[in-house]
């Protein structure tokens, strides 16, 4: 699909997102200012009313406060009732230790603040941001959200992630170009402990190479004392000349890492995944 | 010596590989590779098995690069 024109099918999956939003009468939205839920408590707001909508934003040092603020100022902007929860998923040893289904952990801590949230707002029932295409992918968040009776509405009724970009774009949302923004655990392998440091040091190193000009799909994963960046594998010439790639290594050696790398192949949504065995390469 | 290391000499390129299961670390002897050499070390790396490859950049102790 085109990033202007929106086919009817998409037209069809929207009038049925809006239909399964007006059948629930108030929803709390776990939100969290990507892509996805931004379209969902938008699309919320303007079927429900404000009095009906709820979105509630996680706030822990797995998140980058960058990413918070910018939530924040989207829900304003958009009208969108909002409320900042801290969660406390580092603290959780089981989401520390970080196995493969560590965003399992993640989301129960998230579920069991908003569920019992929902009711005592007397809204009727917790959605998330899960796109059509989620589906097919290695999420054992997911599983949190049915234990306890979290619904995908988006998903539900089809809307892949590049229809609800192009919606977002229709709608003037800011977010329809945004890349997508996994928490920062995703970038310390599997089975190396999460920590509050660790994620300050990658949360500190993206931030510092943004502010070098770096744009698109940007990932530092965390080796240790090594870095390794995923950028778009177009910019790779570009940030290896001598002169760039010096302010690189002077910016992620200030986060704390000792040794710097670039991933040849560029960004991968899921690299780790695909490092440590959970998929096929 | 690993098996990467030796394949990536034999066709020119000085380095040192460092091998983290199936990560290796490229440790460029002089400058960081051009777009050719970064291809060759893509398709090396596959060959030997590797999913991930990267090549560090200025190392320490390593000679520096000229603009």
């Amino acid at each position: 699909m085109t990033s202007t024109a929106i086919d009817s099918a998409t037209r069809h999956k929207e009038d049925a997102l809006r239909a399964w939003l007006r059948a629930r009468q108030s929803v709390l939205v776990g939100y969290s200012g990507g892509v996805d839920s931004t379209y969902l408590a938008v699309v919320a707001r303007e079927v429900l009313g404000r009095d009906n909508v709820l979105a509630v934003l996680g706030r822990s040092a797995s998140v980058p406060l960058e990413q918070s603020l910018q939530a924040e100022a989207i829900a304003t902007e958009h009208g969108v009732p909002l409320q900042i929860v801290d969660t406390g998923e580092v603290e959780d040893p089981r989401y520390a230790a970080n196995p493969i289904n560590r965003c399992y952990f993640c989301k129960s801590v998230l579920w069991e603040v908003l569920v019992p949230m929902s009711r005592e707002r007397g809204l009727h029932i917790v959605v998330d941001g899960t796109n059509a295409d989620d589906l097919g992918e290695y999420r054992p968040g997911a599983q949190a959200a049915t234990e306890v009776g979290v619904e995908s509405p988006l998903a539900l009724v089809g809307l892949t992630k590049a229809e609800i970009r192009a919606l977002s774009r229709e709608r003037g949302l800011a977010t329809w170009s945004q890349p997508s923004a996994p928490c920062l655990a995703s970038r310390i392998p599997y089975g190396t402990e999460v920590t509050r440091a660790r994620l300050a040091q990658v949360e500190r190193a993206e931030s510092s190479l943004r502010a070098l000009g770096i744009e698109g799909n940007l990932r530092v994963r965390h080796h240790d004392e090594l870095a390794r960046i995923e950028l778009d594998a177009a910019l790779i010439d570009h940030w290896l000349e001598p002169a760039n790639s010096r302010r690189i290594v002077e910016a992620v050696r200030a986060a704390g890492f000792d040794r710097v790398a670039i991933d040849l192949r560029g960004f991968r949504s899921g690299s780790l995944n695909v490092l440590d065995g959970v998929v096929a390469a | 010596m690993t098996s990467l290391e030796s394949r990536l000499r034999e066709v020119g390129f000085a380095c040192r590989v460092e091998t983290r299961e199936r990560m290796a670390i490229i440790v460029p002897d002089t400058a960081s590779p051009n777009r050719e050499d970064r291809q060759r070390m893509i398709q090396l790396a596959r060959t030997e098995g590797f999913t991930h490859v990267c090549v560090e950049i200025e190392p320490r102790g390593a000679s520096l690069p000229r603009d």
